[in-house]
């Protein structure tokens, strides 16, 4: 379960977050829904550690993210799969080499064709076969690199995956493809997944509950359905805008 | 100072600050790489990868340096010394100059200029593509996957290159010397064993690997500070390559004063 508590960040002038509040339960899919520069990234970051808080906290399955350090924070990441808005896979790896990574580091001594057959089952989840072992990542189209991503989000059997603009770039069969490929991991393998995006039709399609970040602040938060039927004026024109597009 | 070159100066002034601030974070950077590399997991195939990264893409560029600039020295020495009837001194006096000064100042030059460079572009790019978050998101410490082992690499590399030098800037100005210049080869070769001990050897392979643990710190800490995209990576490069040259310079001029003390 991952809970935020009065969050606020700034980074010189720019107040990024201004008292944000959010709870998700263990073995669902939240959203958070905002446009660019709403402070979606920042939020996912204070999640994984990777910034720290001006005040509040972020707690993951009872664990104060923001008070740990070094080692500490190092064991706690242990529990967290990420995939990047880019992908982030390693330019110079290949996909097999990419994959393997989390694992090879966390268990140094297994053997390699044991760790080439968990990656080959990883990948199996997310649609690619042995073919793409060797490959490098700029020899893979935008969709299939995402998928390695989420492979490698996945290997080490994180309770925990998190997802920045996983839909970001792609064409509407891939982010088709990309929505079923979370809602797949949190089914099969019963991860908490927190996903950050501005794709308002894949963030109905795969969130448990969501919440609309505007300036900095939570503008609504609840079901999909509850969202839709928010009062907020900024939530009404964000949600029309996309209404209106379909 | 008029009210007006005040907002000039305070911009100079805040300038500094930042440059202050940014040569500190470095400092500490480089304390950090030394605190991981004592750390386990080691890992002997990246030191590996690097030492081969740095050292043989390198060797080339050093060997080729290093004959030009022994037959050079030795054309030079030959025309100054030639008017005193000296000329029997001039592979002595090559010797001497590669072993304590050419050979590590020249040798770490055309390192940053072919590796320290594609180090800094690489971590830069690694950091402006979210490589390195992604790296700290799955708990590997970037340090110690990224630095630790260029950093340890340079450290044995910068003196293996060096002596490679020493040794093929002696032989360009033996050929000049002997072949060219037309020095009787026993002086040249007495003269050498004269002007050169073994403590003059280790002075600048001592210097050497302070050198490749300064250049790899710079560059190291140059990419991991880019940011903003390709343009970033490469005015990371650029600062990496200019600090690394400066730095050499200043720390050879450091550690010759402590070593050698002022001559007074």
């Amino acid at each position: 379960m991952i809970e935020v508590q009065g969050l606020w960040k700034a980074f010189g002038d720019n107040q990024v977050l201004r008292g944000i509040d959010l709870r998700v339960e263990a073995g669902t899919t939240f959203v958070v829904l905002g446009s660019s520069g709403s402070g979606k990234t920042v939020l996912m970051k204070h999640v994984i550690g990777l910034l720290r808080p001006d005040r509040g906290t972020v707690r993951v399955d009872g664990i104060e993210i923001p008070t740990l350090s070094g080692k500490t924070l190092t064991e706690a990441r242990r529990m967290f799969g990420m995939v990047f808005q880019g992908a982030a896979l390693f330019d110079s790896m290949t996909v097999l080499e990419n994959v393997a990574f989390p694992l090879h580091e966390r268990q140094r001594s297994l053997p390699a064709a044991e760790l080439r057959r968990r990656v080959v089952a990883k990948l199996k989840v997310v649609d690619l076969g042995e073919e793409v072992l060797d490959l490098f990542p700029a020899q893979l189209s935008g969709g299939m690199r995402k998928r390695v991503s989420l492979a490698r989000a996945l290997i080490h059997e994180p309770r925990v995956v998190l997802y920045d603009e996983p839909t970001t770039g792609l064409d509407p069969i891939t982010t088709a493809y990309v929505d079923d490929m979370i809602v797949a991991a949190k089914k099969r393998l019963g991860v908490t997944s927190m996903v950050i995006s501005h794709d308002i039709a894949s963030a109905f399609k795969v969130a448990d509950r969501l919440a609309v970040l505007y300036d900095g602040r939570i503008a609504a938060q609840g079901t999909p359905e509850e969202v839709r039927r928010s009062g907020d004026p900024f939530v009404q024109r964000f949600l029309a805008l996309w209404f209106e597009k379909q | 100072m008029t009210l007006a070159a005040f907002p000039a100066t305070f911009g100079r002034v805040r300038g500094l600050r930042a440059s202050f601030e940014d040569f500190g974070q470095m400092l500490l950077f480089g304390l950090d790489a030394l605190r991981w590399a004592v750390r386990p997991p080691f890992r002997p195939e990246l030191i590996l990868a690097q030492m081969a990264a740095i050292g043989v893409g390198s060797a080339f560029i050093v060997s080729t340096t290093a004959v030009f600039s022994g037959m050079v020295l030795a054309l030079q020495g030959n025309y100054a010394l030639r008017q005193f009837a000296a000329e029997g001194y001039v592979g002595g006096s090559v010797a001497i100059s590669l072993v304590r000064e050419l050979g590590p100042v020249l040798t770490a030059l055309m390192v940053i200029g072919r590796s320290g460079s594609a180090i800094a572009t690489e971590i830069g790019t690694m950091r402006v593509t979210e490589q390195i978050d992604a790296m700290e998101t799955m708990a590997v410490n970037p340090v110690h996957y990224l630095v630790v082992p260029r950093l340890l690499a340079s450290l044995v590399v910068y003196p293996l290159l060096t002596m490679i030098f020493d040794v093929l800037g002696y032989f360009g100005a033996w050929v000049m010397g002997i072949f060219v210049a037309a020095i009787p080869e026993g002086p040249f070769i007495e003269h050498t064993r004269t002007f050169v001990d073994p403590p003059d050897i280790l002075h600048g392979l001592g210097k050497s690997i302070i050198f490749g643990g300064v250049v790899a710190v710079i560059t190291c800490w140059r990419g991991f500070a880019a940011s903003g995209g390709a343009r970033g990576v490469g005015e990371g490069t650029t600062r990496a390559v200019v600090m690394s040259c400066i730095a050499i310079l200043v720390v050879d001029y450091a550690f010759t004063l402590v070593s050698v003390g002022s001559g007074r």
